[in-house]
């Protein structure tokens, strides 16, 4: 007998359509492979961790530029339910921030200069701290700074040699048009950044 | 050498990371460490190879070495540079 699949098209739709999709279709099941065409790099990332997540072996297939074909096959263990949120394994140092928030390029209101200036200033900081959050968020401006040519660049490169996880926002890298200028950490969505906040001890910046 | 320069004040600091950089030096602002006396909230760290007299050309009121963090530590230690 042939296995089913079910064929999803998402080209086209925003950050994060494509994983709602994704996860509702896992959520309804009755197929053996879930077959999803994505166009954009953020929603490709988010597809993989979610599947990941889900414990779905994946075969990926390059359509043309951006475009990529993700075939999905649940480990028939457990599908995840919907508004199951994916969640780190470890627990938090009691007490220590498990996430910095940082969502904005500066600190503060007031003028924009000062205010970038203490961002860069608190990100150096971080690099010189013994105690390190599991995850530096970016949002909105925020992730600005971890672009090309961001002078805070160097700092979250060795936050993350020291094991930090950075994460952008897709959607905001999208906004912005920078998401090809990504150059350090990984790309993320509504949904594992909402996880995350609701993780652990979080400390909110910019 | 990397050597830690101090300013009067956080918009002469950010004058001299301009001026140094234009210079071709590399050059991060940091705030100024604990062990550092300062004026001002921010500071220079430079790696002046053999352009100390920029530094002094760029208003820097005081110059520190540069010591990096041994292993398995992560904060720097300086000490006045004469």
């Amino acid at each position: 007998m042939n296995p089913i699949c079910r064929v999803l098209d998402a080209r086209g739709l925003p950050c994060p359509q494509p994983l709602i999709l994704a996860r509702k279709a896992l959520a309804e099941g009755g197929f053996d492979m879930l077959e999803i065409t994505v166009d954009d790099p953020a929603s490709r990332e988010n597809l993989l961790k979610f599947a990941a997540y889900a414990k779905c072996q994946v075969e990926e297939e390059r359509v043309e530029g951006a475009q990529c074909r993700l075939r999905l096959t649940p480990s028939g263990a457990s599908s995840p339910q919907a508004g199951e949120i994916p969640t780190c394994a470890s627990a938090p140092e009691a007490g220590r921030a498990a996430v910095v928030l940082i969502a904005a390029d500066g600190i503060g209101q007031g003028d924009l200069d000062l205010a970038r200036l203490l961002m860069r200033g608190f990100l150096y900081t971080l690099t010189e701290s013994e105690h390190l959050p599991r995850r530096v968020i970016l949002m909105n401006s925020g992730v600005r700074l971890a672009i090309k040519g961001s002078g805070s660049l160097a700092n979250l490169k060795k936050l993350e040699d020291r094991g930090v996880e950075i994460l952008s926002c897709g959607t905001c890298l999208e906004f912005y048009k920078l998401t090809d200028t990504l150059a350090v950490g990984g790309i993320t969505n509504m949904y594992e950044i909402a996880g995350h906040l609701l993780e652990g001890p979080t400390v909110s910046i910019g | 050498m990397l050597l830690l320069a101090t300013y009067a004040s956080s918009h002469e600091a950010l004058r001299a990371e301009q001026i140094l950089k234009a210079a071709g030096l590399q050059v991060e602002l940091i705030p100024v460490p604990r062990q550092v006396k300062s004026s001002c909230g921010f500071c220079l760290l430079v790696d002046v190879q053999d352009h100390g007299h920029l530094l002094q050309e760029s208003g820097a009121k005081g110059l520190w070495r540069v010591k990096e963090p041994e292993p398995g530590q992560y904060r720097r230690n300086y000490e006045p540079h004469l």
